[in-house]
């Protein structure tokens, strides 16, 4: 496959960046989209043309989440429920122009070309994403029984890998998807019930002060999450939060 | 940047209350106004304006939707306004992520649905605080019962020359007065400007209300502006649709087993709202 490829630059945080437009032939349609890059990284340093481009990734097997690039104008390319670390360049054609973006929001700055600086969602997470108990030894994994159902919509909340598609796909840059999906994990299971108010109260404060936008209940997050985390853990966020405010003296 | 310092979900929460009260306010206006729709020369409709327009209760009400209005159009221009800042540098390729219905669009159809309400408001409001034009009704009885008092005044010898005048002038006047200006049972003179209530029910009569009925009928002639009429309806049922489904969501009021009832009871409200607001202008056309 030969292919145009429209990269964004950027030399680093307070530089400006532009868009960089490279050619690449002989692509194997069986190649998967890193790898692609990792061969305009090769021909870029071999035949001294540029800087290789800065992307992140870590695991290679959707599992981590530091792989988000826009493609295309979709987070993580065109396939639905896949990480661009699983996308394959089958899904494109012989002689496509492919763009990448770095993730666009305030809270998820620029660091160096298409990597973009995501702590803002670890500043959430020390905001409540956790149980306190600390105490003890490990406890056994079915000292409480809790029933299949239950734990199936918690696993499927929990699924969620920090990516920031669903901010980077939300018109408004929110990551309600995100904070939601956290929220309903220990929501959904006795352990995480005692702290639910203080919890979600604090991580919404957080969401809101590092700037990340309001819910117009779009729904981009759902389509482009590739864990698939439904629009129904944002209702359960509002719910949990009504509660919260409604119901808890806890600040 | 927050331009308005409550949590994110908590401006939500307001947006979608002041807009649960319009969803809820609007099946009543809108019932109001199929009213015109039963032929009988306005009865029913002048009947229902004329509860809407001197009942306490609902002048309260009145303020109440005002104030929902302006709230819901502060609130969600300064939740559009915050989005925005949340992302300062914008993609190069447009968005093509799946979205909901209308909800890319909501600020700007909310904008239409502004001017358009600006525009109901010169017409029919402002006519009914007297700011602009309009076309009155008065109940034959009123202007019958102020007549025998003046008629009363003046077996008295409370009168003078020019008020006998003009009391012989106004009976004269309702003598000869067209069919157009009446309803056809006598009951009420409709469809008269100011100058026609002066001549009609006399200079001082107070009594008299706006017509809305015949100043509906008048604008819906109009072929622009019934068109007009219709586009906003449609956009209103664009608003609508993503606004029902938002409310829900909104108030955490969503989970998988509602999810197709609440998008069809979406679908019907936003189809069923401005179709039956569309029937009077329809209705208008096709008849008069
Ligand atoms: C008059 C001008 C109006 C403007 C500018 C406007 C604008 C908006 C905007 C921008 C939103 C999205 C808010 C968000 O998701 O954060 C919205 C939501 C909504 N609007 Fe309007 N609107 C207007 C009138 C109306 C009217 C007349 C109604 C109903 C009768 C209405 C019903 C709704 C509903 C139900 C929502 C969803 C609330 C939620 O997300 O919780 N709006 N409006
Ligand atoms: S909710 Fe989905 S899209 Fe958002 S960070 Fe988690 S995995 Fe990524
Ligand atoms: S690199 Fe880990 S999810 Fe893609």
């Amino acid at each position: 496959m030969n292919l145009t490829l429209k990269i964004w630059r950027q030399e680093n945080a307070k530089a400006k960046g532009h868009f960089e437009t490279y050619k690449l032939n002989d692509i194997s349609p069986e190649c998967s989209f890193l790898e692609m890059l990792d061969i305009l990284n090769e021909q870029l340093i071999n035949d001294n043309i540029a800087h290789p481009v800065c992307f992140d990734n870590d695991c290679r097997e959707g599992i981590c989440g530091m792989c988000g690039l826009y493609i295309n104008g979709r987070p993580h390319g065109p396939d639905d429920g896949v990480t661009t670390c699983q996308l394959h360049m089958r899904r494109f054609h012989d002689g496509d122009t492919i763009t990448i973006e770095p993730w666009r929001a305030r809270p998820f700055p620029v660091i160096k070309d298409l990597v973009v600086d995501r702590s803002a969602f670890d500043k959430i997470i020390q905001e409540g994403g956790y149980t306190s108990a600390t105490t003890g030894g490990v406890p056994d994994a079915n000292a409480i029984p809790i029933p299949k159902r239950k734990a199936d919509e918690a696993m499927d909340s929990a699924s969620c890998i920090g990516c920031g598609a669903c901010v980077a796909a939300c018109k408004n840059a929110s990551a309600m998807l995100f904070v939601s999906g956290k929220v309903s994990q220990y929501t959904l299971l006795p352990q995480g019930k005692p702290e639910a108010a203080i919890r979600v109260k604090r991580m919404v404060k957080k969401m809101d002060e590092l700037g990340f936008g309001s819910c117009t209940n779009t729904f981009a997050c759902e389509a482009e999450c590739p864990k698939q985390l439904k629009r129904t853990n944002i209702a359960r966020l509002n719910r949990e939060f009504i509660c919260a405010k409604v119901c808890s003296d806890e600040k | 940047m927050k331009l308005i310092k409550l949590a994110s979900i908590t401006k939500k929460l307001a947006v979608g209350a002041l807009a649960a009260f319009l969803l809820i306010f609007l099946p009543f206006h809108m019932g109001m106004n199929m009213c015109i729709l039963r032929q009988d020369g306005g009865e029913w409709y002048r009947n229902v304006c004329h509860f809407m327009g001197t009942n306490y209760i609902v002048k309260c009400f009145e303020i109440i939707l005002l104030l929902c209005i302006v709230c819901h159009i502060v609130i969600t221009f300064v939740l559009w306004l915050e989005n925005r800042a949340a992302r300062p540098v914008g993609y190069a390729v447009s968005q093509k992520s799946k979205t909901h219905t209308g909800s890319k669009w909501m600020i700007y159809t909310g904008g239409i649905i502004f001017v358009f309400l600006c525009i109901h408001f010169v017409d029919f409001y402002f006519a009914k605080t007297g700011l602009t034009k309009g076309k009155y009704v008065a109940k034959v009885e009123k202007v019958d019962k102020a007549f025998q008092q003046k008629a009363q005044a003046l077996q008295q010898g409370q009168m003078d020359e020019k008020q006998m005048q003009a009391l012989q002038k106004q009976y004269m006047a309702i003598q000869s007065i067209p069919a157009e200006k009446r309803t056809q049972d006598f009951k009420y003179f409709v469809n008269l400007t100011k100058e026609d209530v002066n001549t009609y029910c006399g200079e001082d009569f107070k009594d008299y209300e706006p017509d809305f009925y015949n100043m509906a009928i008048d604008k819906f002639h109009n072929p622009l502006y019934v068109l007009i009429y219709l586009l906003a309806f449609i956009i209103l049922g664009i608003h609508l649709f993503h606004g029902v489904v938002s409310v829900f969501q909104t108030y955490g009021l969503m989970n998988e087993k509602y999810a197709k009832a609440i998008h069809w009871l979406a679908v019907i409200y936003a189809i069923v709202i401005p179709l039956g607001f569309a029937m009077v202008p329809i209705h208008v056309i096709a008849l008069f």
